[in-house]
């Protein structure tokens, strides 16, 4: 009877301690600090805690796929951007009630709001800041008028030298600017706002930068990472994760962004709150939103501080003596006091796209800053399309019904060879079915479908052929802009020719150079000349990206040596374009050069020495017999090489990066972007992808005819 | 003057020696078959003539003009290869039209000349197929047609008929000697089969390991064979070599002695040559063995026998004789060949039999 007690004691305690899951995607520091404050937080309620790291990438599909579902953890640790859409998917627990603005600070409160309700806990602020190089600048400037007025001492562009470096091209670093000069992201309707002259302002002032040599062009995180580090560039705006990257004994320091002179505004960065997140399937919501407080504040938060190095969003925080020794969260909290909350609004995800393509235009100076605000509102539109008006699905349906009796009718109309062992057969048929239906049949169908639906934040509506005529009329731009699929297509169709000519062009030369009896350690080429293709393609196209860079790539560098002025690669589309076709090139003429060298090996010596004495000179052989006797093999291969570079998809969108402004974007980069960079509008992408297998289908039409023709 | 001449040529590849030194004169009009063992370098003397190869040393004339330096194209020569080397993408027609359509010739001549080379070779019906939907003989006489239609003043095959089976050689050989008495043109011909040589050509040059060992008329090399390699090479069976020593009149070896024949000079240590088919099994006779193999050819033969002096090979007429019998070996016509011991040189042929 006791021992029963004593059991039944154990269970309720065991009942009490709740087991909790908490996904993350903090790596190092961070992952540390969050590991040792879960322990802290078991070691006060005893309830237990795993830990998952998920990949960032994949974090928020994983979440949104996983919550709903009732498979997902009871807290995660998320930024706050998205707030709004996983409320709008109802994950978000409504347990946290109002925040307590004594307790947060109130821009981290702001930014978790959701009419009128608070999600979650803020845990740490990321904003961005100026770093400061401590041996080059004294003083760090407090508006950009003491900027300008340091800024030529400090720059020497034709010695690298620059006062500023930071990734011009990307909107979130152009924020804090274009707010300083008091431009207003939205209008009174809460719509995208472009053309102000806040604006027009922030885009003279940065292409002034770029022009007077203060900045380099082109910049990316890891041009910006060595200059800093190199003491080339004397000042770098970026966030708290920066400080990690900086080389060791570099001196250097933390400020605001400056004000902007013109307007006495703050640069007003945006400020990205991470919070943890009580799920709205948890089970033991109680123990959860336990959990979650308890990271956000207290313990939990100096912990975060101490180890991760996070920029805590409690305020008691920042009065722990340790912390308020630390010069580098301190210096972030400054910062942050100028921050906005990055609005979690859709429209704010819908500013992205313009913003960006505006940036590059008027920094590459293929627009004028006078003209950015228009360029940007031009691309608004044309990329948050009008949702077409919804259709009724009941005639497709019957005519997709008629098609499927009409097909059935059709296959049982003809004559039918009884299977002798069907079972056996279905057996054998079944392992390969299985899979052709999972990776081919499956997908396809799901594409297909997709393409008769807008989606539009979750929701699809069945809009019938609307998303086709849109994409065939062209609808909202001419047919000779980047946008438009006439022009796209037109685009693809030559980068398929040119390449393909390329390919096999240099890979049948250096297939006879290889071949010819003359040179010597042939097998040492062979091999070298094959690298190319061994390397992963995504590899050789950042090398690519790096070589054509406006100012430090290798390829001006040789120029200049020639004494020929450096060219800017990617601001033109025919530049832009032979960059890509230069590196597809690249990747491509192994294949080609392996299979002619195939093909030439199989051809007879004899048939050159019978033709030699029957009086063919060297080109007449290569014309009347090297050439069409390769013919059979590089046939097919040029009919797969077309198919590949069709689809070439990495190049494109590493090398180029479809500028300037999308125009060496080919099909499959552009319906990646109407998926995934221009408002999730998945249906329109599904229409694209359709088309592109129309037109492979065609092509692969063709080619059959091709090889029926060489075989009769 | 030669149509052809070759002056002290050599040629190696690499370290392999594989012309050691050749001079030859081939007459317009001629018909010279090279032949020797394999590896004896008559195909790459072949290729020199035709320019495919370069010569180390020595100099090709054609009509008295050096042409060493002159690519293939330019020599106005045809040549046959062992493995035909038929364009395997173009019809048969535009096979034989190849050679004459790169020099520009105008269409009704091309037609004209491929008419007649098909129908001298019986191609006419085959004109429109590939290459591959031809049997090994039609393509020999594709190749062969391809030369034709170019009317090359020196013709070059290489094996021509070494792919084929026995019955179709036959039948090529005679087209072939047809084909040179009806054209006239100065042919080289390259084979290692002596029933080749011997029966197509006007002049046979023997070659062994890189060095020309004889050049004459068939039968002259037949009857007058000038060291024992050629000795053996012609002939089928071979002739056969017993070592032996001058004896006053007598010629005699180990177990056997026979009459030594008046017009050789007095010495010591020789090689008799004597052809099986000079050689009879008998009842008597100077030679004496054990049958060890028989090869029937029908009523007659020709018996392998182990005899005292070395392997000796005769013609029976016999149906009866049995492999293991001792039998004697009977020499008809007095048809002895003497040739020096270490077999250089020949000392005295004998007449031929009329």
């Amino acid at each position: 009877m006791k021992a029963c007690l004593a059991l039944a004691c154990v269970f309720a305690a065991t009942a009490q301690a709740d087991e909790l899951t908490l996904w993350h995607a903090y790596r190092g520091g961070e992952e540390q600090a969050l590991e040792q404050a879960t322990k802290a937080f078991t070691a006060q309620t005893g309830h237990t805690v795993t830990l998952l790291a998920v990949p960032y990438d994949a974090f928020s599909a994983k979440l949104s796929s996983a919550i709903p579902h009732g498979a997902g953890p009871d807290v995660f640790i998320f930024a706050h951007e998205r707030v709004r859409q996983f409320v709008r998917l109802d994950m978000l627990a409504t347990s946290t009630g109002k925040l307590d603005p004594s307790v947060y600070l109130p821009a981290a409160i702001d930014a978790l709001e959701v009419d009128g309700q608070s999600y979650g806990y803020p845990l740490s602020l990321k904003c961005l800041a100026l770093y400061v190089n401590d041996a080059l600048v004294t003083k760090a400037p407090d508006t950009t008028a003491e900027f300008l007025a340091m800024a030529p001492r400090l720059s020497a562009a034709d010695r690298n030298q620059f006062a500023l470096a930071y990734e011009a091209g990307d909107f979130y670093y152009h924020a804090p600017i274009l707010l300083g000069f008091q431009a207003p992201l939205f209008d009174a309707q809460g719509k995208a706002s472009f053309d102000s002259p806040g604006m027009t302002h922030s885009l003279q002032f940065v292409r002034g930068l770029q022009d007077k040599g203060f900045m380099p062009q082109e910049s990316s995180s890891a041009l910006v990472k060595s200059l800093f580090n190199d003491g080339q560039a004397a000042m770098v705006i970026s966030g708290p994760w920066f400080a990690g990257e900086i080389a060791e004994g570099l001196r250097y320091s933390v400020h605001p962004l400056p004000v902007v002179s013109e307007t006495q505004e703050p640069m007003h960065p945006f400020l990205g709150v991470e919070a943890a997140f009580v799920s709205a399937r948890s089970t033991k919501a109680a123990a959860a939103n336990a959990l979650a407080e308890f990271l956000a504040r207290g313990e939990g938060a100096r912990l975060r501080v101490t180890v991760g190095r996070q920029i805590p969003a409690e305020t008691a925080a920042y009065e722990r003596p340790e912390v308020a020794q630390d010069t580098f969260i301190q210096s972030f909290h400054r910062a942050a006091a100028n921050a906005r909350p990055t609005p979690n609004t859709l429209e704010m995800a819908r500013l992205w796209e313009p913003m960006k393509l505006t940036l590059r235009a008027v920094l590459q100076g293929t627009a004028a800053a006078e003209d950015g605000g228009a360029v940007a509102a031009r691309r608004y539109r044309a990329l948050n399309r009008e949702a077409p008006p919804e259709t009724s699905p009941v005639p497709w349906l019957l005519a997709l019904g008629a098609a499927v009796v009409g097909f059935v009718l059709w296959q049982s109309r003809k004559k039918k060879e009884k299977a002798p062992d069907l079972k056996k057969a279905i057996v054998w048929v079944a392992p390969a079915a299985v899979g052709v239906l999972v990776l081919v049949l499956i997908p396809f169908v799901v594409g297909l479908s997709l393409s008769v639906f807008h989606h539009d934040a979750g929701h699809y509506t069945f809009v019938g052929s609307a998303n086709f005529t849109d994409i065939l009329t062209s609808k909202g731009y001419r047919v000779t802009e980047p946008l438009s699929f006439w022009f796209t297509l037109a685009v693809t169709v030559l980068w398929t020719a040119v390449n393909v000519f390329l390919h096999v062009a240099v890979g049948l030369a250096l297939a006879l150079a290889l071949k010819s009896p003359l040179l010597k350690l042939r097998g040492l080429f062979r091999v070298l000349l094959i690298v190319p293709w061994a390397v992963p393609n995504y590899i050789t196209a950042l090398m690519w990206k790096g070589l054509f860079h406006r100012q430090f790539g290798a390829i001006n560098g040789l120029l200049h040596l020639l004494g020929v002025e450096p060219v800017s690669w990617f601001t033109h589309f025919s530049t832009s374009f032979a960059a890509n076709v230069c590196t597809n090139t690249w990747l491509g003429f192994p294949f080609m050069m392996v299979v002619a060298l195939g093909a030439l090996q199989a051809i007879p010596q004899d048939l050159y020495e019978a033709a030699e004495v029957d009086g063919a000179s060297k080109w007449t052989q290569f014309t009347r017999i090297t050439l069409p006797l390769l013919k059979p093999a590089m046939l097919p291969a040029v009919v797969l090489g077309t198919v590949w570079t069709f689809n070439m998809f990495n190049v494109i969108y590493l090398v180029s990066g479809g500028d300037p402004g999308g125009a060496t974007d080919i099909l499959v980069s552009e319906a990646f972007r109407w998926a995934f960079q221009r408002n999730e509008q998945y249906g329109f992408a599904a229409a694209y992808s359709v088309l592109i297998f129309v037109v492979l289908l065609g092509w692969s039409a063709i080619t059959k005819r091709l090889g029926a023709e060489k075989t009769a | 003057m030669p149509a052809v001449e070759l002056k002290a040529i050599r040629k190696s590849f690499g370290d392999n020696a594989i012309v050691k030194g050749v001079d030859l004169a081939v007459n317009a009009g001629e018909f010279l078959v090279m032949v020797g063992p394999s590896g004896c370098g008559k195909t790459t003397l072949l290729r020199l003539v035709a320019g495919l190869e370069q010569a180390d040393s020595g100099d090709i004339f054609f009509h008295g003009n050096k042409v060493n330096d002159v690519p293939p194209r330019d020599r106005d020569v045809g040549m046959v290869f062992q493995s035909y080397a038929l364009y395997p993408h173009l019809s048969v027609r535009e096979n034989l039209a190849f050679g004459v359509t790169l020099r520009k010739m105008p269409k009704a001549e091309v037609d004209q000349r491929v008419a007649e080379a098909s129908r001298m070779l019986e191609l006419d019906a085959l004109l429109d197929r590939k290459p591959k939907a031809l049997s090994g003989g039609q393509r020999q006489r594709v190749a062969i047609g391809r030369v034709l239609v170019r009317r090359p003043s020196l013709f070059l095959f290489d094996e021509p008929l070494s792919n084929l089976d026995t019955a179709l050689r036959v039948q090529m050989r005679g087209e072939l000697a047809r084909l040179h008495q009806q054209l006239g043109v100065t042919m080289i011909y390259v084979t290692h089969d002596q029933v080749e040589a011997m029966t197509l050509a006007t002049r046979v040059a023997v070659f062994n390991q890189g060095v020309l060992q004889q050049l004459g008329p068939p039968l002259e090399l037949y009857h007058r064979p000038a060291n024992t390699f050629v000795a053996t090479f012609l002939g089928s069976p071979s002739m056969n070599l017993l070592p032996a020593r001058r004896e006053g009149a007598q010629l005699s070896g180990d177990g056997f002695t026979l009459r030594a024949p008046a017009s050789l000079a007095d010495g010591g240590e020789v090689q008799v040559g004597l052809r099986p088919e000079d050689l009879r099994l008998a009842s008597s006779g100077p030679l004496s063995g054990t049958v060890v193999a028989l090869e029937r050819l029908g009523f007659d033969g020709f018996a392998f026998l182990k005899t005292a002096a070395g392997p000796v090979t005769a013609r029976f007429e016999n149906a009866s004789v049995q492999v293991g019998d001792q039998v004697k070996v009977e020499l008809l016509g007095e048809q002895v060949h003497v040739f020096s011991r270490d077999g250089a040189k020949a000392l005295c042929h004998p007449e031929p039999k009329a």
